[in-house]
């Protein structure tokens, strides 16, 4: 049982990152930040913000998906769709993804271009179309501890961003490449209880990908 | 490993560099270049389940390499834990510096999701054999939980036809993961397996992992002999020495 807790408790840093962030957007700074001009026509809440498309990071060999941002877009949730050949995995395989992500600084390169140099979050994935992920009865309770189809880990990255000129309704129209380091809980576990026969970067997983405002 | 290999698309992505494919045939084809002739004594060492032990692979490493007259080591399954190909390559990348090849075979861990397909595409075929010296090692799937019991696991044609064959060889040697007594083995194939075992020309023993617990025993009583291996996790191995028609030694050693 104790092994399970150790990527918990080694996750539980970086998603209390995006917890504080939303502490203190909330707080009395919020009213004084920059807004956008008001909007033709405000959009409706469920609109997602951004759009994404992403290659490896753990998610597919290609996935996509859509996103919403809060609080100065310091905060981002995105939710991806992927997929993987069946000749890179040995069947094929749809994952949904869910990512959050806190981006406490952005940088002003020039007049077009901003950089967020730092970017923590998590992300949870369910993979879809695995080969042996336990069939009724097959197993007695427990056997194996964890789920074939379920990943859950931390990340960390950066991105740059083209600033483009907004659209008439004052929506912005941004364009940005991201890349971000992962690992999944299993990886995790397999680290921590081998620190010696492990080094961290054997557990890296690189995604990168484009996101753009519309 | 390089950054092209970190942009994983799963963790049951299996992609690897060509020299980490077909393990297997690799490292038999390196064990056909130091041949054993005829009539030598063959020394061997066995072991069992690496899973995620990898802060022991290193000692095991160094001290396997210290003795002498090995020809080969098996790892007796549970390569992986969780069945990706990461770990599979985590694990050889330590025991490629083994200075004898070594062969696997499948447990019940390396079948879990994708990992069966991982298994072929880095080590090769789930049921193989070989013939090194004057004997035949003849390696099985024995992971019947993992195919939820169908009753065709161990593939008990595949595997009398090569307890029928000797192919040159004086005496045969079978591994396999699981052990016919466990009750992760099919119980619908277990009296099948013990009888073609039983009726095997000149079999030295069965030898298995799983239970990451070393024992030695004939637990039908009919005369066959059942040897399990310790896991990495124990920090011991067996020297394994087999001549004559089916005489063998085993030896224990902690690391």
């Amino acid at each position: 049982m104790t092994q399970r807790l150790l990527p918990v408790v080694a996750l539980a840093a970086t998603l209390l990152a995006p917890a504080r962030a939303q502490a203190q957007a909330s707080g009395p700074e919020t009213p004084t930040a920059p807004a956008a001009p008001a909007a033709d026509k405000p959009q409706p809440w469920y609109r997602p913000r951004h759009v994404v498309l992403q290659t490896a990071g753990g998610l597919g060999m290609i996935s996509a998906g859509a996103g919403y941002a809060y609080f100065n877009d310091k905060v981002e949730t995105d939710i991806l769709l992927g997929y993987v050949p069946k000749k890179f995995a040995g069947s094929t395989l749809s994952l949904a993804s869910a990512k959050f992500i806190y981006s406490p600084f952005t940088l002003r390169l020039a007049e077009k271009w901003q950089l967020k140099p730092l970017s923590v979050g998590a992300y949870f994935s369910y993979t879809h179309g695995t080969l042996n992920d336990e069939e009724r009865g097959q197993y007695t309770r427990d056997y194996y501890w964890w789920s074939s189809d379920t990943r859950y880990g931390p990340l960390a990255g950066g991105r740059i961003t083209y600033v483009r000129p907004t659209k008439a309704n004052a929506r912005p129209r941004n364009v940005s490449f991201y890349y971000d380091l992962s690992t999944n809980d299993l990886y995790l576990q397999s680290y921590v209880t081998n620190t010696k026969g492990l080094s961290l970067g054997q557990i890296l997983v690189l995604g990168l990908g484009l996101k753009a405002d519309f | 490993m390089g950054s092209c290999d970190m942009l994983e698309f799963s963790p049951n992505d299996h992609r690897v560099p060509e020299d980490e494919r077909d393990l297997t045939a690799k490292n038999l084809e390196r064990l056909r270049q130091t041949p054993l002739p005829p009539g030598d004594t063959l020394r061997f060492v066995f072991t069992g389940d690496s899973q995620r032990f990898y802060d022991e692979a290193d000692d095991l490493v160094a001290s396997v390499n210290q003795q002498p007259g090995i020809s080969f080591f098996v790892v007796a399954g549970d390569i992986s834990d969780f069945g990706f190909a990461k770990e599979m390559r985590w694990v050889n990348e330590k025991l490629r510096k083994l200075k004898v090849p070594y062969v696997t075979v499948i447990g019940n861990h390396d079948a879990v999701g994708n990992g069966r397909e991982a298994y072929k595409h880095i080590f090769g075929p789930l049921n193989y054999s070989f013939v090194y010296g004057d004997t035949k090692f003849i390696l099985v799937d024995t992971n019947g939980r993992e195919y939820n019991f169908d009753g065709h696991i161990p593939n008990m044609p595949w595997v009398n036809q090569q307890l029928g064959d000797l192919q040159g060889a004086r005496r045969q040697v079978v591994i396999s993961h699981v052990p016919p007594q466990d009750e992760d083995f099919d119980p619908g194939v277990r009296n099948a397996y013990a009888q073609s075992l039983r009726e095997a020309r000149n079999l030295v023993f069965e030898m298995n992992g799983h239970r990451h617990s070393f024992s030695i025993g004939q637990p039908y009583n009919d005369g066959v002999w059942y040897v399990n291996s310790d896991a990495f996790s124990e920090r011991r191995y067996m020297i394994v020495t087999v001549w004559g028609d089916k005489q063998f030694r085993i030896k224990q050693i902690k690391f």
